[in-house]
């Protein structure tokens, strides 16, 4: 988030200080009103959305991972889909209990990195688009042609809730905001530690970065497979959310859809993937009378937003922030 | 296997071929030239099934007139987008990926408002059979390779011997020191651009006939593209040409006796495979 340069005077400290307590205000503010929102607006569809946004948050933090890394990456659907599979098969197939079937099905999916991770992260950026676009749409084959064991194109319906509690979606919504929380927070670590310092070095300049002594290709592989744990975790839970799973939902438009959340929300900050699965999630479901022009507007929203703000809301909302903070000091 | 079932699956293959080549062209040259990855193509071939749609279907014009004439309207129609929205994009790989998708996007959504999502169909332009002795040939396919195979003609002889093609070939080579031979890069990018169009949009034309018309037809076409680009190598013309062949050959013959499914798994793998151990395809230069 804060990119400021290491060689900063003693008089930049103040506001550093002072930026430092403002973010952490907000994050306590938002922290709370997660928490307490649902007590005051009662409204099950409202929450039901929230829910759905708490878990896109996670898919697209995770995409948001590997786009630090500096790769796009356009199969991440396909590890979801991997992680829900095994969790809901096994539940449903060998009545393992819930936990332990999440906890296989994000296992899963992050082996499955960690499999594919050495061989496609040496790729440069193109082809690793079409790598995993070519992978995404493969593992969506094989979910639609295995029927014995996914049931095909038709999917599996009446996926049981994780205990009978989660049936309430109040609940349910508290379990996926301590998911999400947790994820983010991962992420943020990740991202604000030494080693995020080491990824952004290593997308501004590979070359260099290996130079220096970066082992960028282990590097990367260790945040692809964390990012495809994250996604499997958004898997598990909208699966037992939803209670319904089929392989269209895990197809190219679902990775897609998550790569524009990190490019309307702003690449390369933090807040970014949250604010765009806000946009991206939020804004249909408020818009419903309107499908169709609905997505002939992101459709212009996106080559906007490419074209002239590559940056993103974040972006926006950083240079407000600054022309703000200026006003101020003044 | 008996001779007619191989002849049926040859006059399937080079129709196929001739449809994956005219679209990989196109989205090769906007590759190679403007280091643009047109996400729309599908959409242009699209539209150009549905002009073919109106000047065919609905005015009546003489099919041989309508399927070149519906791919110049969309071209020049094109223009229009080239100065909106491509022209932010230029020599901008990543940013041009993901712009053009939202470009597909409102396209294709934009059709669904004005055509609806149903599937239409083009009248047949022919509808008699070739029959030789006991091999049969639906005569639409052949003149559809046919087309294509005149279009590609036209291509290659523009490419090799005129003025602006070599202008052009210089530009896809080395953009800076073609600039530097006094090549006006921004003319070099409109013509690249119309011929692109133009053939992505033959192409949609023909294969809505064979096929089916729908505003969303424009993602099968895309898929072809990308994998015959990548088989051949991003960028290169011949390599667009060649796969083309290899994709539409193989999927007419893995198709016809193994079924749709096991070829889409085949030429995905081949195409990963590929960009594993060759990401810069069968003709390309590595970078």
């Amino acid at each position: 988030m804060t990119s400021e340069p290491a060689t900063m005077t003693r008089s930049a400290e103040k506001p550093r200080k002072a930026a430092r307590l403002t973010i952490g205000l907000a994050i306590a503010g938002g922290v709370a009103v997660v928490l307490i929102w649902p007590f005051v607006v009662t409204d099950l569809f409202v929450q039901h959305l929230v829910t759905l946004l708490m878990l896109y948050s996670i898919g697209a933090m995770s995409v948001h991972l590997i786009v630090r890394c500096g790769h796009v990456s356009l199969g991440q659907a396909a590890f979801m889909g991997i992680a829900a599979y095994t969790s809901v098969l096994l539940v449903m197939k060998l009545h393992v209990p819930w936990i332990l079937a999440a906890g296989a099905g994000v296992l899963a999916a992050s082996v499955t990195g960690l499999i594919i991770g050495p061989i496609i992260l040496r790729l440069a950026g193109k082809y690793f688009v079409l790598v995993t676009f070519m992978f995404g749409e493969i593992i969506r084959l094989v979910f639609v042609e295995w029927i014995s064991l996914t049931g095909g194109a038709n999917g599996v319906s009446d996926i049981p809730p994780p205990a009978q509690m989660f049936l309430s979606s109040l609940n349910y919504y508290y379990l996926v905001l301590a998911a999400a929380i947790l994820m983010i927070g991962l992420a943020v670590m990740i991202m604000r530690s030494q080693i995020g310092r080491t990824i952004d070095a290593m997308r501004e300049g590979e070359l260099l970065a290996q130079c220096v002594g970066v082992p960028t290709v282990r590097l990367k592989v260790i945040v692809y497979t964390i990012a495809c744990g994250m996604i499997g975790v958004q898997g598990v839970l909208q699966a037992h959310f939803l209670r319904y799973i089929e392989p269209l939902t895990f197809g190219i438009l679902d990775s897609l859809n998550l790569v524009v959340m990190n490019v309307i929300g702003g690449m390369t900050r933090l807040p970014g993937p949250i604010l765009g699965a806000f946009f991206i999630v939020g804004l249909p479901e408020l818009l419903r009378q309107y499908v169709l022009y609905q997505r002939v507007i992101f459709g212009i929203i996106l080559i906007v937003v490419m074209a002239f703000l590559p940056g993103g809301i974040a972006e926006v909302g950083a240079r407000l922030y600054g022309v703000y903070r200026k006003r101020w000091s003044r | 296997m008996n001779l007619a079932l191989l002849c049926q699956v040859i006059v399937t293959g080079a129709c196929l071929s001739a449809i994956y080549v005219l679209v990989a062209l196109g989205f090769t040259l906007l590759f190679g030239i403007m280091r643009v990855v047109n996400f729309a193509h599908g959409e242009f071939a699209m539209l150009g099934g549905f002009a073919l749609y109106y000047l065919y279907g609905q005015y009546g014009i003489p099919w041989l007139i309508a399927v070149p004439l519906s791919a110049v309207i969309v071209a020049f129609g094109s223009l229009v987008l080239e100065r909106l929205v491509f022209r932010w994009f230029y020599q901008k790989m990543f940013q041009s990926m993901i712009g053009l998708m939202g470009l597909s996007m409102a396209i294709m959504y934009l059709g669904v408002i004005v055509w609806d999502s149903y599937e239409r169909n083009i009248p047949p332009a022919f509808t008699n059979v070739l029959q030789i002795r006991d091999v049969i040939i639906p005569v639409d396919r052949v003149v559809v390779a046919g087309i294509a195979l005149a279009t590609l003609t036209a291509f290659y002889l523009f490419m090799k011997f005129t003025k602006y093609g070599l202008a052009m070939r210089a530009a896809a080579q080395d953009l800076e020191i073609a600039e530097a031979q006094g090549i006006g890069a921004l003319a070099m990018y409109k013509l690249a651009f119309l011929i692109a169009i133009a053939m992505a949009a033959m192409a949609g034309a023909l294969y809505g006939q064979i096929y089916a018309l729908s505003p969303f037809m424009g993602e099968r076409p895309l898929m072809m593209a990308f994998i015959v680009v990548v088989l051949g190598g991003m960028g290169s013309i011949p390599g667009a040409a060649l796969g083309g062949l290899i994709l539409g050959f193989s999927e007419s013959f893995l198709g016809t006796f193994y079924g749709a499914s096991v070829c889409t798994f085949v030429s995905f793998a081949v195409v990963i495979l590929l960009l594993i151990f060759r990401p810069w395809g069968l003709l390309g230069i590595p970078e």
